[in-house]
């Protein structure tokens, strides 16, 4: 009886708290990347400035990054810490939708810090409260809100602009705008281009009828509204929310963590634009790789302990690509590459796959989808691949690159090179140059692949050698001249079943064999090996502050910008890959006194800018 | 337009966050016409050039291709031929240690620094340059006064702190040689040939930076 009463206590206590939380129902159905925080008590001595400053806050901040934060933290904002703190993003075919949805606890406080919305007469969306500022959109419906903004994609506004302005009579509006011939160096044409150049659309004579520029703006503030109240109504109508689309972000909420993590990535598919010549020239074949990525999804879980952030990641997929991913990550880890690995090491990775298992399971996937597709080109391509699986020594490609490598980064060494002088006569200050021995700043790399057949490169080498003088045998390891920006050496080794490309000299000269008892020690040995097919290791501190930014593509530098600063290290793990899934295991260990909190975010962060 | 942008910016880059060397000769006769040139060696920082070329873009800026660099230095050069009282220019350019130098004739200090103006505004599409103060050189046949012209100045003041460290290794030589001697001048950093025919002054891109005038002088000849 007593036991009856817990159970029945419990799940009243569930209960109530369950229904408690409710802004996670006012996600959109249409979001395919979700962070969830739970526990946002943690972020309760973070301040607005600070958590808006973020990259995932980056969509929607313009308007909240304005003298009314300053100095508020989000506990100034009104906001209900009992509830779970939701940001979202989603891509549809005709818009992005972003924002983030919250509790609320003190509806007057929100609005000192939201205090740029503006009340919003709304069709009925059962007592939901719309306001409106000049980007954003927040609607408010017992104790949860949810603030998002939609942007129209700039394809659709231009292809509506277009229309009507061109069923209107008008001409190209654009001729305006030619690029000035850079050839035309006569001063007086140069001055009318530029002066062009800087020119606006005119006005057209009525001022009731729009200019060009005028009528995008219109078409994208009618577009903006169509997609928000579509978004809405099934919202706050339909009750169709994420929720209510996938059970499996339903019970992702259920797990008692700091916050969660979803991505749809079957949908991300879907609305890939990089697909379309599939969608619309190979339909039935765009139909098959729809199939074969269903059911691929990424869930997380972010785990607050003292000293770290654990994201617990699984890779779900459906049964053909998972038979591929299970073939692909069996293979026996390659011990060789941690001798090769040393102890000083700051950054470093294993990646263990079976390439020819994966070839031949994704041969036997992916082939009879394309021999099922009635075109000519497919057709001609299929018979090619066949012919090459026919043809090809495939022990020799398989062996050559197998598809297991290792990599590390083994900080910045001074490197030699050339350089030319200018010196001067001390009397007469005539000049000439000579060449002089420089030293320059350069990150040293090491990456290497596991091999059968070194015989191969070794070929490829020797030819090479003969090609050019660049190109030279040095006993232990081959050595490619100024290879590296046409400035530095390229070292190649080819030994203990593994080829292997280095900037750094020292490991070439000296360690052609591997580190020895310089190699990392036993532990990080044995963290490598039971992973599964990945493992990385990475000391924030004195790798991602020391790392060259010029180096790197935007893109790469947005990323190691959004940890640059922090101290303690990222492990990434890896689990063994089934038929279903594949699990991985990120951890931030750190230390010092920074809040809990600013880590989470930061983590948060990280993921946010590698998965957008 | 963007290509323009871009070329300026990364040309920046190369320029003020390498190890630089940039020299300028200033040959001035009797009847005011002259020989300039100026020089600028990259090639202590080739890894660093090449990297960013390597680049698609940086901090948001299209990096341009050496195809794209070469076609502005030819807009340049076809530009200042059509300058009034220019004449002989020359432009090497070396990819490989990248090593600039420009070379021309003048007839007159005022018809040099009115072409160049004209030729900087048209190759980097900026009008303002037009509108700008660009007279560094003043000759009166008796008295040569030099400074540094503000499309340059403007440029160093935009480096960031994290880059002035990247500044003190590079340096700055100016050399300036007339027909007859030197009677004085008003720069003590510079230091006067054997024949007092010439004049050189050598500082530091960082000292340059924070102090413009470091390459200001006055410089008086012996009377014919």
């Amino acid at each position: 009886m007593q036991l009856k009463n817990i159970i029945f206590l419990s799940f009243i206590s569930i209960s109530t708290f369950l229904y408690a939380q409710k802004s996670e129902t006012l996600i959109p159905k249409d979001a395919v990347t979700v962070f969830s925080i739970n526990n946002i008590n943690l972020l309760q001595k973070i301040s607005i400035d600070e958590l808006i400053s973020y990259e995932f806050m980056e969509e929607i901040h313009q308007e909240l990054f304005d003298g009314s934060t300053s100095g508020k933290t989000l506990k100034d904002a009104g906001l209900d810490f009992d509830q779970r703190f939701n940001i979202f993003y989603g891509k549809l075919d005709k818009c992005e939708l972003s924002g983030f949805t919250f509790g609320i606890k003190n509806k007057e406080q929100m609005f000192s810090v939201f205090d740029d919305f503006e009340v919003t007469a709304y069709p009925n969306l059962n007592g939901a409260q719309v306001y409106q500022s000049f980007f954003n959109n927040l609607i408010v419906k017992n104790g949860a809100a949810l603030l998002i903004r939609v942007e129209p994609s700039m394809e659709l506004i231009d292809q509506v602009t277009d229309s009507i302005w061109y069923a209107r009579g008008n001409e190209n509006p654009y001729d305006y705008y030619e690029e000035v011939n850079e050839d035309v160096l006569n001063e007086e044409i140069y001055d009318e281009n530029t002066q062009v150049e800087n020119s606006f659309p005119d006005a057209t004579l009525d001022p009731n009828e729009k200019n060009y520029n005028e009528l995008r703006d219109s078409v994208q503030l009618v577009l903006q509204r169509e997609q928000l109240d579509k978004i809405l109504i099934q919202l706050f109508v339909q009750n169709d929310n994420l929720i209510r689309l996938d059970p499996r972000f339903e019970i992702q909420l259920t797990h008692p963590v700091e916050g969660i993590f979803y991505m749809d990535n079957a949908r991300n598919i879907d609305k890939s634009s990089g697909l379309w010549y599939f969608q619309t020239v190979l339909p039935s074949l765009y139909k098959n790789i729809q199939e074969l990525y269903s059911g691929n999804l990424i869930l997380g879980d972010l785990l607050l302990k003292d000293k770290s952030v654990e994201f617990v990641i699984e890779v779900l997929y459906g049964e053909k690509l998972g038979s591929i991913y299970t073939e692909m990550n069996s293979s026996h880890f390659d011990k060789q590459v941690l001798k090769y690995i040393p102890e000083s090491s700051t950054a470093y990775f294993t990646y263990n796959i079976n390439l020819r298992k994966a070839y031949e399971k994704a041969f036997e996937v992916i082939m009879p989808l394309l021999e099922q597709e009635k075109n000519a080109q497919i057709a001609m391509n299929v018979l090619t691949i066949e012919l090459l699986n026919e043809f090809v020594n495939k022990d020799a490609l398989f062996g050559t690159y197998k598809g297991s490598m290792f990599g590390s980064f083994n900080g910045i060494k001074k490197i030699k090179t050339k350089k030319i002088e200018f010196f001067y006569n001390e009397e007469t200050f005539e000049y000439g140059e000579k060449e002089a021995e420089a030293e320059e700043d350069m990150p040293i790399f090491t990456v290497g692949f596991s091999i059968e057949r070194n015989d191969i490169p070794e070929k490829v080498l020797k030819h090479l050698g003969r090609l050019t003088s660049k190109v030279k045998n040095v006993g232990d390891y081959w050595c490619f001249e100024n290879a590296i920006f046409d400035s530095a050496p390229l070292y190649m080794i080819n030994k203990n079943g593994l080829f292997i490309f280095t900037n750094d000299q020292d490991l070439a000269l000296n360690h052609s064999l591997g580190y020895g008892s310089k190699s990392i020690n036993n532990v990080k040995f044995k963290n490598a090996k039971k992973s599964g097919f990945m493992y990385a290791n990475l000391d924030v501190k004195t790798t991602l502050n020391r790392f060259p930014k010029d180096i790197l593509s935007p893109r790469q530098n947005e990323m190691i910008e959004s940890l640059r600063g922090k101290s303690g290290s990222l492990e990434l793990r890896s689990s063994k890959t089934t038929k279903e899934k594949t699990s991985l295991n990120l951890t931030y260990s750190f230390s010092g006194i920074e809040q809990s909190g600013k880590h989470l975010l930061d983590l948060i962060n990280t993921i946010y800018v590698v998965s957008k | 337009m963007n290509k323009l942008v871009s070329f300026v910016f990364v040309f920046s880059l190369l320029i003020f966050q390498s190890c630089i060397e940039i020299m300028d000769e200033l040959i001035i006769h009797d009847d005011g016409s002259g020989t300039l040139k100026y020089a600028i060696n990259l090639s202590s920082s080739r890894v660093k050039v090449n990297s960013i070329l390597a680049l698609d873009s940086l901090d948001g800026k299209k990096v341009p291709s050496i195809e794209e660099i070469k076609t502005k230095v030819s807009l340049f050069k076809k530009t200042l031929s059509l300058q009034n009282g220019i004449s002989n220019i020359s432009i090497s350019e070396n990819y490989t240690d990248f090593i600039f130098k420009f070379e021309c004739d003048f007839t007159s200090i005022d018809l040099l620094q009115e072409g160049l103006r004209k030729t900087f505004s048209i190759t980097l599409n900026d009008k303002s340059i037009l509108a700008s103060d660009f007279s560094w050189l003043f000759w009166d046949s008796k008295v040569l006064e030099r400074s540094v012209p503000s499309i340059a100045t403007n440029k160093l003041n935009g480096i960031t702190e994290n880059d002035l460290s990247l500044l003190k290794t590079g340096t700055y030589t100016s050399i300036t040689r007339f027909d007859r001697g030197v009677e004085r001048f008003e720069n003590p950093l510079s230091k006067l040939s054997k024949d007092k025919k010439a004049l050189m002054l050598r500082t530091d891109t960082y000292s340059l930076k924070e102090k413009h005038s470091l390459l200001e002088n006055t410089i008086y000849l012996i009377p014919n």
